[in-house]
C-alpha cells in the first residue's frame, strides 16, 4: 500500500477513535450524564429547549450503537451540538469567534520562538562550548522547565500589577468596539503582547534545544568539514551548510507544534483571562458544558491528524524513497 | 549501572540536580518538624506578610503559607513519582514487548502508541478529570499513567531492536531460555538508561501536570499541594491585592523542583550517550515539557 494512503487510513482510524472515546466518556461516568449535564446547566437553559438539545448531542433515543451512529453522522457532517452555557449558540460558532483569537497570540507566538529558537540553537551549536553557549544551553533549560503556570503568573504579577505596563485582561479594550482604527488595533496588540511574551518565554527553549542537538550532529559530517576546507567564510558554513540542513527535522516539529495551536494554550488564555480556544474550554469545562468540550476535543484531535499529516506529505517530497515502499 | 553511578558523581548538572530534589524530597519527609502550624488550620489573620511567626505569611483564610509549601511538597512528589513510575512501567513492558517478540505482537502495540501519540492527550486528559471532577491526587496519577505512555514504549521499542541482534540474546536464545527471562534478564538491564530518562522526564511531566490540573481547578480542592495553593491564590485574587507571597512561594517551588529535575534528565543522558553527549533524546523532555505546559 502507498505510504501516503496508509498515513490517511491510520488517522482516519485514530479520528474515529477519539470521536469514539469523545462518545464514550460522558456514559462510561457513574450517574446520567444527561441529567447531570442539564442540572448543572438547569438555571441556564429553558425546559422546552431540552429535548431540542438532548437530540443534537446525540441522546436519541435507541439502543447505544445506533445513539454511536448518530453521533458520528453528525460529526462528519460538521454539526458540533449547541452550547448549553450560551443556549442556543452552536457550538462551532462559539469556537469560531475564539478561534481568532488564539491563531493570532499562540499561532504568532509559536512562529517567533521557532525562530528564535532555531537562531540561538545555531549560534550555541557553533560556539559549542564557549560562554555563549553555556548561557544560552542553560537559559533554555531553565525556561523549558518551568512550568507555564509559574512563568504566566509571575510575569502577570510584575508586569501587569506591580509595574502596570500591560493590561491584566482581555483581548482588547471592552469600551472600544471591534473596527479597523488604529485606537481598537493598538488596544488588541497591547493586549496580546505580555501572554505573547510569556508563550515565547515558553516554548522558545524546546526549538534551541532540538535545533542545538541536530545542528552538533550535523557539524562533524564531511560537507561541512569540506565548505570549511573550501576556505568559505564561517557565517556562510554555519548558515547555509550545517542550519540549513538541521533546520529540516525542526521544520516537522513546528508543523506539529502549530497543530496543537488549536488547542489554544490553556494555562496561558486563562491566567491573562484570554478569549482564545484555551479559555473557551476552560469556561466549558467549569461549566460542565459538555457540547463544548465535546467539540474542542474534536476540532483540536482534527487538527493535529492534519498537521501529521502535512509533515509526512512533506516527508515524501523530501525523501522519495518513502513514497512507495510499502 | 556502576558506571551511570560513577559518570553521575562526576557530573556538575547531576550534582546540583540531585542536590535540589534531594532538599525538596528532605523537606517533604521532615515537614512536621520545620513547622509548628497545622497546613490546613487557620493559625493567623488572613493575607499577612511575610514576618518571624509567619515566615512565608498566610493565605486569605489565614493558613500559614510556609506549612502548606512543605506539606504540599509531599503531594507534588508522592503524585510525580507515582505517575511516573506508572508511565514508566508500562511504557517499558509494552516496548519490550513489542520489540522483541515482533510480528503481530508488535503491529498491535504499536499501532495503539501511534494513535495515542497522535491524539492531543493533554487536553484528553482534561476532559477526563472534569468528568470524574475534583480528582484526588491519586486519581491524576492514574490518569496521567494510562494515558501518557506512549512516548515511552516507542522508544524503548525502538532501543529493544538493536540490543535484541546482539549476540548475548542470541545465546540466551540458544540455550532456551523463555522468552520472558530474556525480556526481564537479557534485553531490559540493557534499555536501563532509556528507562531512566524516561522516568525523569515523566515524573517532570506528571508534577506540572498535576499542579495544572489543580490550578484549574480540576481536582479536589481539599488536598493540600502546590496546585491547590495556587488555585486557592488564584481564587483569592491574591495577586491584585498585593499578596505576592501566596502565589510566589507555590511558584517558586514549582521552578526549583522542575530545574533540578531537569539538570538531572541531562546528566543521565550525557552519561548515557557519551558519544553524543547531546543526543537526541534530549528532546523528549524538552517536547514533553512543552507540549505539557505551553498547551495545556
Amino acid at each position: 500500500m502507498p505510504f501516503l494512503l496508509r498515513r490517511t487510513l491510520f488517522y482516519l482510524a485514530a479520528f474515529i477513535a477519539a470521536a469514539t472515546i469523545n462518545f464514550f466518556l460522558p456514559r462510561m461516568m457513574p450517574g446520567d450524564p444527561v441529567a447531570l449535564m442539564f442540572s448543572s446547566a438547569a438555571s441556564e437553559l429553558p425546559p422546552e429547549s431540552l429535548a431540542a438539545l438532548k437530540l443534537t448531542f446525540g441522546f436519541v433515543d435507541g439502543p447505544i450503537w445506533k445513539q454511536y451512529l448518530t453521533y458520528l453522522a453528525s460529526i462528519f457532517t460538521g454539526d458540533l451540538g449547541m452550547s448549553v452555557k450560551y443556549f442556543p449558540l452552536p457550538v462551532t460558532e462559539l469556537l469560531g469567534r475564539a478561534l481568532v483569537w488564539t491563531v493570532g497570540l499562540v499561532g504568532t507566538a509559536t512562529i517567533i520562538s521557532f525562530f528564535l529558537g532555531s537562531f540561538l540553537g545555531m549560534l550555541a551549536a557553533w560556539r559549542r562550548g564557549t560562554r555563549l553557549d553555556v548561557i544560552i544551553s542553560v537559559c533554555s533549560i531553565f525556561a523549558t522547565s518551568i512550568p507555564a503556570v509559574v512563568t504566566s503568573l509571575v510575569a502577570l504579577y510584575f508586569f501587569g500589577f506591580t509595574f502596570g505596563w500591560f493590561p491584566t485582561g482581555y483581548a482588547h479594550d471592552p469600551a472600544l468596539d471591534p473596527a479597523f482604527s488604529l485606537q481598537f488595533v493598538g488596544s488588541v496588540l497591547h493586549h496580546a503582547l505580555l501572554p505573547m511574551i510569556t508563550l515565547c518565554f515558553v516554548l522558545t527553549g524546546g526549538f534551541t534545544v532540538t535545533m542545538r542537538n541536530n545542528m552538533i550532529n550535523l557539524l562533524g559530517q564531511d560537507y561541512v568539514v569540506m565548505a570549511r576546507a573550501k576556505g568559505l567564510s564561517d557565517r556562510r558554513v554555519m548558515v547555509l551548510y550545517a542550519a540549513r540542513n538541521a533546520l529540516l527535522p525542526a521544520v516537522s516539529s513546528l508543523a506539529i507544534a502549530l497543530g496543537t495551536v488549536l488547542g489554544g494554550s490553556l494555562v496561558t488564555e486563562v491566567v491573562f483571562n484570554y478569549p482564545g480556544l484555551g479559555n473557551t474550554l476552560y469556561q466549558a469545562i467549569l461549566a460542565r458544558d459538555y457540547p463544548v468540550i465535546q467539540g474542542q476535543l474534536l476540532v483540536m484531535t482534527a487538527a493535529m491528524l492534519v498537521a501529521n499529516f502535512i509533515v509526512d506529505v512533506t516527508y515524501v517530497l523530501l525523501d522519495p524513497r518513502l513514497k512507495g515502499s510499502g | 549501572m556502576v558506571q551511570l553511578l560513577t559518570g553521575l558523581r562526576h557530573n556538575r548538572k547531576a550534582l546540583i540536580g540531585l542536590t535540589i530534589v534531594l532538599i525538596i524530597v528532605l523537606i517533604a519527609i521532615f515537614a512536621p518538624l520545620l513547622t509548628e502550624y497545622n497546613p490546613a488550620a487557620r493559625t493567623g489573620r488572613p493575607h499577612q506578610p511575610p514576618s518571624a511567626d509567619h515566615i512565608l505569611g498566610t493565605t486569605r483564610l489565614g493558613q500559614d503559607v510556609w506549612a502548606r509549601l512543605i506539606y504540599g511538597a509531599r503531594t507534588s512528589l508522592a503524585v510525580g513519582f507515582a505517575a511516573g513510575l506508572l508511565i514508566t512501567v508500562v511504557g517499558t513492558a509494552l516496548g519490550i514487548i513489542a520489540g522483541y517478540r515482533g510480528g503481530k505482537t508488535d503491529e498491535v502495540i504499536s499501532f495503539f502508541t501511534n494513535m495515542v501519540l497522535v491524539v492531543p492527550n493533554l487536553p484528553l486528559l482534561l476532559v477526563i478529570a472534569a468528568f470524574v471532577g475534583q480528582a484526588g491526587p491519586m486519581v491524576i496519577a492514574f490518569i496521567l499513567g494510562i494515558t501518557s505512555w506512549a512516548w515511552g514504549a516507542r522508544v524503548t521499542r525502538a532501543e529493544t531492536l538493536s540490543v535484541k541482534q546482539r549476540d548475548f540474546v542470541k545465546a540466551a536464545e540458544m540455550m532456551g531460555e523463555p522468552q520472558w527471562r530474556i525480556m526481564a534478564f537479557e534485553i531490559f538491564p540493557n534499555v536501563l538508561s532509556i528507562v531512566g530518562i524516561n522516568f525523569i522526564g515523566s515524573v517532570i511531566f506528571a508534577v506540572i501536570t498535576e499542579a495544572t490540573l489543580e490550578f484549574l481547578g480540576l481536582g479536589d480542592p481539599n488536598v493540600i499541594s502546590w496546585g491547590t495553593m495556587l488555585y486557592n491564590a488564584q481564587k483569592a485574587s491574591a495577586l491584585s491585592v498585593g499578596a505576592w507571597w501566596d502565589i510566589l512561594a507555590p511558584c517558586i517551588a514549582l521552578a526549583l523542583l522542575g530545574i533540578g529535575l531537569s539538570l538531572l534528565n541531562f546528566a543521565v543522558d550525557e552519561i548515557a550517550n557519551p558519544r553524543l553527549r547531546t543526543g537526541s533524546n534530549l528532546g523528549r523532555w524538552a517536547s514533553l515539557v512543552k507540549a505539557g505546559e505551553g498547551r495545556l
